[in-house]
């Protein structure tokens, strides 16, 4: 057990000097391996690289970056937030609050986080620099609307997470759609407001737009913005109306987005082929993480990783509040390393029984867990949102502004954290009213 | 005893924790084997795709990565059909003839043979009731409801709902069925007994239950253990454990019924409509099943693999016999 | 020589990043080909699943050692920025060259056997109705694994002797 606690910082450590995470995470799985398997070490990581190379849920993340890269790289994108930009521009924050808003319906979508943050970053980053949003607020727009797709039903997490608790999956996605919408809410007030305080600053050599004529600009959004809507519309339509599997609307999204640029007459070899190098580094930056996580969660376990947690539970006697402050932390904490999927895997039947007999309301604690998972997803200097916004951020955009760009979304996710805490009935009164058929 | 020794096992198993078949197999199966060795085995459990992938549990024993494992030999129906006759098949024995014929009439023993062969020490840990046939959007009564019909499904099941009934199997993962069943996606799904089936909120899904699971009548679990692992142990930790094995599978079948009972008395108060098939669809339905797995086993000693039509040619026998006999049986049927 | 195993290197994971797009455009096939096949035909495939999570892990598999030739692993480089390059360099390529080398060499070597393993057994998709065999599978994530390793062994070379000056993770978009 000393080892898995020692796990963490080594991996800091590793981190810090500068190694690729994903290495960072093999090398300390293989050290932390080697101590509980000895010489069939390799047999096991190799297994756990295996489990995450065959995880058919992660099959989501390259269908939605090669949407985002296809309507990035034709062009489709850039005039999409040019159009928007004609609506928006005399709102406070117009793009960023755009911005949140798709990521919000790719999140009822995907359900896959970071995936979605890689699509819509894509197409987003460029249209806000031109229109000169500050790279901070850029940062934690991206991040923080890319992250909803754990709140946003139906997430795949959220299933996942029901499934291991042995509680009813309608009830939950139903739980979380409240403090998901009052998440989503914040994050629009807090982008306006920004945007009233500190509103985007036109450079002197920036080209003066010309005013554009009422006509002109429903021209264009019927023939830019429309097919776009049309193209979202089908992507969740499909779920809506059956017709698709969470997974397989990312296939629609993707083929959607070919059709489009034929229609706009945007595609070419050349340009699908950028769009599936794209696609393909990214994917395989972001899967090997997920592959390395999860070698590095099975080191964790077969080194006693889940006991040292069980056994702080026991000894610590905690009362209920002191268990769901612990339990929150540990979310958290595991959440700097592993992705959601290990991270859900190690702490929810740790968690489950000790709720259980503690008479707390799984739904409502499930919305708290959903709700600081997604927090750490967004919180720096350990934190996915950020890793995968710098696979695409251009260079001007430094880590610093990243992180300081996530810092006024975190403290909403905790504001809405305290809320669902303060008020239990935002989880629980919605799934008793709407589950069923 | 005198001389504790102390032993550890790393078992992976292939559902996750906390999941019905983790708590009350695997855990259950920890617990008795701590309690009947005085402590001087230690069995440590863990859920699925930890220490190695879900579905190679097997694999992960034979290798050396874990000294044991649990799993099912319904993963293995593909590598070795004969596994089919041990993971339940459709028109098979239900729990009570099934378990009888594992512990009475050497079905274990025969396990045990074909477990042998590949290194592996089995122990029969777990036999579970029978599944819910369908959470389905539409009723199912009668053969032609099961025409046309995107089911949920997998194994020899949709083998048999293919080539009989003219239903189409549709593979579904497991974390996007609710989504799909929800959405009138797929028609039907089966998934597990009706405990198992509860907590995943099905019943809120889809509007009708059909049963009794004429398609899993039954299943099992069991723990492996390397022979040469196995063999280092002193005799008499080997028979400790052996009771342990028997223990669990005894105390969990009869958990499972309990749970199952309540499990159902929640599902008929739903909004949900259970649907009991009549006995004429439900013998139409089992003597597919059958035809199946003889057809399979035929196939398989053409190949010159007689061994799957010798055991299963005592299995019908057995079958037939309780099915003739049991008559005097008191089952509280309504 | 050492120019010879760069060149070698380079030239394997740009060859395998072409088989991992077109993965991408095998799994958005096989999963709208589902959707038609279950909605419009009513005739689901028992193969969209399986050759969807395989293409999946071949994509990334096979995408990893040219992902790390552009440098696209991600890296928290705030502290390390600072250091001399030259320090910079031998941190990448001790780690690398000493350590990352042999541990992918190993896990190549395992994922080799499975290859072989499945070959030799027969093995079948253990749940699948379709009931593929595995070998093609097992065989693309061992080639993906030793040409990963082959690029770190690469990579390392490049750090210790040439190290770049420059921030890491810039890819032009
Ligand atoms: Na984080
Ligand atoms: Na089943």
């Amino acid at each position: 057990m000393l080892i898995a606690g020692l796990m963490f910082p080594a991996l800091f450590a590793l981190i810090l000097l500068g190694l690729p995470i994903a290495f960072s995470l093999t090398i300390v799985a293989v050290g932390a391996g080697l101590a509980a398997f000895g010489s069939v070490a390799f047999n096991q990581l190799y297994g756990s690289f295996y489990s995450a190379s065959t995880n058919f849920i992660l099959s989501a993340i390259p269908m939605f970056i090669l949407m985002g890269a296809l309507l990035e790289r034709s062009g489709i994108a850039e005039r999409l937030f040019r159009v928007m930009n004609l609506w928006l521009s005399r709102l406070p924050g117009g793009l960023a609050l755009a911005t949140i808003a798709m990521g919000a319906i790719f999140a009822a979508a995907a359900g896959v986080v970071g995936a979605v943050e890689v699509m819509i970053g894509m197409m987003a980053i460029p249209a806000m620099q031109k229109a000169r949003y500050g790279n901070t607020l850029i940062a934690g727009t991206i991040c923080a609307g890319g992250s909803l797709g754990t709140m946003i039903p139906p997430s795949v997490i959220a299933v996942m997470y029901a499934s291991l608790a042995q509680m009813s999956v309608g009830k939950l996605l139903a739980g979380m759609m409240l403090p998901g919408l009052l998440m989503v809410v914040l994050f629009l007030a807090y982008i306006f407001i920004h945007g009233l305080l500190y509103p985007a600053k036109p450079d002197d050599d920036d080209p003066v737009e010309e005013p554009v004529e009422l006509a002109e600009k429903l021209r264009l959004t019927a023939t830019v913005l429309l097919p776009v809507v049309l193209l979202i519309v089908a992507v969740l339509g499909s779920i809506l109306a059956g017709i698709a599997s969470p997974t397989e609307a990312a296939a629609v999204g993707a083929a959607g987005a070919i059709v489009l640029c034929i229609v706009n007459q945007r595609f070419s070899i050349a340009m699908l082929r950028e769009s599936l190098a794209i696609t393909v580094r990214i994917s395989a930056m972001i899967l090997l993480i997920v592959a390395a996580g999860t070698m590095f969660m099975g080191a964790f376990a077969a080194n006693g990783g889940a006991r040292l947690i069980r056994e702080v539970i026991d000894g610590a006697g905690l009362g209920p509040t002191g268990m769901i402050v612990f339990f929150l932390a540990v979310v958290f904490i595991l959440g700097f390393v592993l992705d959601w999927t290990a991270n859900v895997l190690i702490c929810v039947p740790l968690f489950t029984p000790f709720i259980r007999a503690a008479g707390i309301d799984p739904v409502w604690f499930a919305t708290l867990v959903l709700i600081v998972i997604q927090t750490g997803y967004l919180t720096p200097p350990m934190a996915s949102s950020i890793f995968y916004l710098k696979s695409i951020a251009p260079p001007n955009m430094t880590y610093g502004q990243m992180c300081r760009g996530v810092l006024p979304f975190i403290l909403l996710q905790v504001l809405t954290l305290l809320l669902v805490v303060a008020f239990p009935a935002l989880a629980t009164w919605l799934p008793d009213r709407i589950v069923g058929f | 005893g005198a001389q504790a020794q102390e032993v550890t096992w790393r078992v992976p198993t292939s559902v996750p924790e906390g999941s019905p078949f983790y708590v009350n197999f695997l855990e259950r199966f920890a617990d008795n084997v701590g309690l009947l060795t005085d402590g001087a085995v230690e069995i440590q459990p863990f859920g699925a795709g930890i220490l190695v992938p879900a579905l190679q549990v097997y694999d992960g024993v034979k290798d050396g990565i874990v000294e044991a494992g649990h799993s099912t030999p319904s993963y293995l129906v593909n590598q070795d059909p004969v596994n089919a006759i041990f993971a339940g098949f459709p028109g098979g024995m239900g729990p009570e003839a099934y378990s009888t014929w594992i512990f009475e009439e050497g079905g274990k023993e025969k396990l045990a043979e074909i477990r042998a062969e590949e290194g592996l020490k089995s122990l029969v840990v777990g036999i579970g009731s029978s599944e819910i046939m369908a959470h389905a959007n539409k009723p199912i009564k009668s053969a032609a409801d099961l025409k046309g019909l995107k089911y949920r499904t997998s194994g020899p099941w949709a083998e048999v709902m293919r080539d009989y009934f003219d239903a189409v199997p549709t593979v579904v993962p497991p974390g996007e069925i609710y989504t799909l069943l929800e959405r009138k996606g797929v028609d039907a799904i089966e998934w597990g007994p009706p405990s198992g089936n509860l907590p995943e909120g099905f019943h809120e899904a889809a509007p009708y239950i059909v049963v009794p699971g004429v398609h899993q009548p039954t299943f099992l679990w069991e723990v492996v253990v390397k022979q040469e692992t196995w063999d280092a142990l002193d005799e008499a930790l080997r028979a400790k454990i052996e009771a342990a094995a028997e223990l669990t599978t005894l105390q969990s079948l009869v958990h499972f019924y309990d749970q199952d009972m309540k499990a159902m008395e929640t599902l008929r108060a739903s909004k949900a409509e259970v649907i009991e098939l009549d006995a004429a669809f439900q013998k139409e339905l089992s003597d597919a099943g059958r035809d199946w797995i003889k057809k399979t086993a035929e196939a398989q000693k053409a190949e010159g693999k007689p061994r799957m039509a010798e055991i299963l040619e005592g299995y019908f026998a057995y079958e037939d016999r309780w099915a003739e006999q049991s008559g005097y049986l008191i089952r509280n049927e309504k | 020589m050492k120019r010879a195993v760069l060149a070698v290197a380079d030239r394997i994971s740009a060859s395998l990043n072409i088989v991992a797009q077109a993965m991408v455009l095998i799994l958005i096939a096989s999963m709208l080909y589902e959707v038609v096949a279950r909605y419009v035909f009513g005739a689901p495939t028992l193969w969209a699943f399986d050759i969807a999570y395989m293409s999946t892990g071949v994509l990334f598999v096979l995408g990893a050692a040219q992902a790390l030739r552009e440098d696209a692993h991600v890296r928290i480089d705030f502290l390390s920025s600072r250091l001399p390059k030259r320090v910079r360099g031998a941190i990448d390529g001790l780690a690398f060259l000493v350590v990352l080398f042999p541990v992918f060499v190993w896990l190549a070597s395992i994922a080799g056997q499975r290859a072989w393993r499945a070959w030799m057994t027969g093995e079948v998709e253990h749940v699948s109705p379709w009931a593929p065999l595995m070998w093609p599978f097992y065989s693309a994530l061992a080639i993906g694994l030793c040409a990963l390793a082959l690029q770190l062994f690469a990579e390392g070379l490049r750090a210790l002797t040439d190290p770049r000056d420059d921030d890491s993770c810039k890819i032009e978009t």
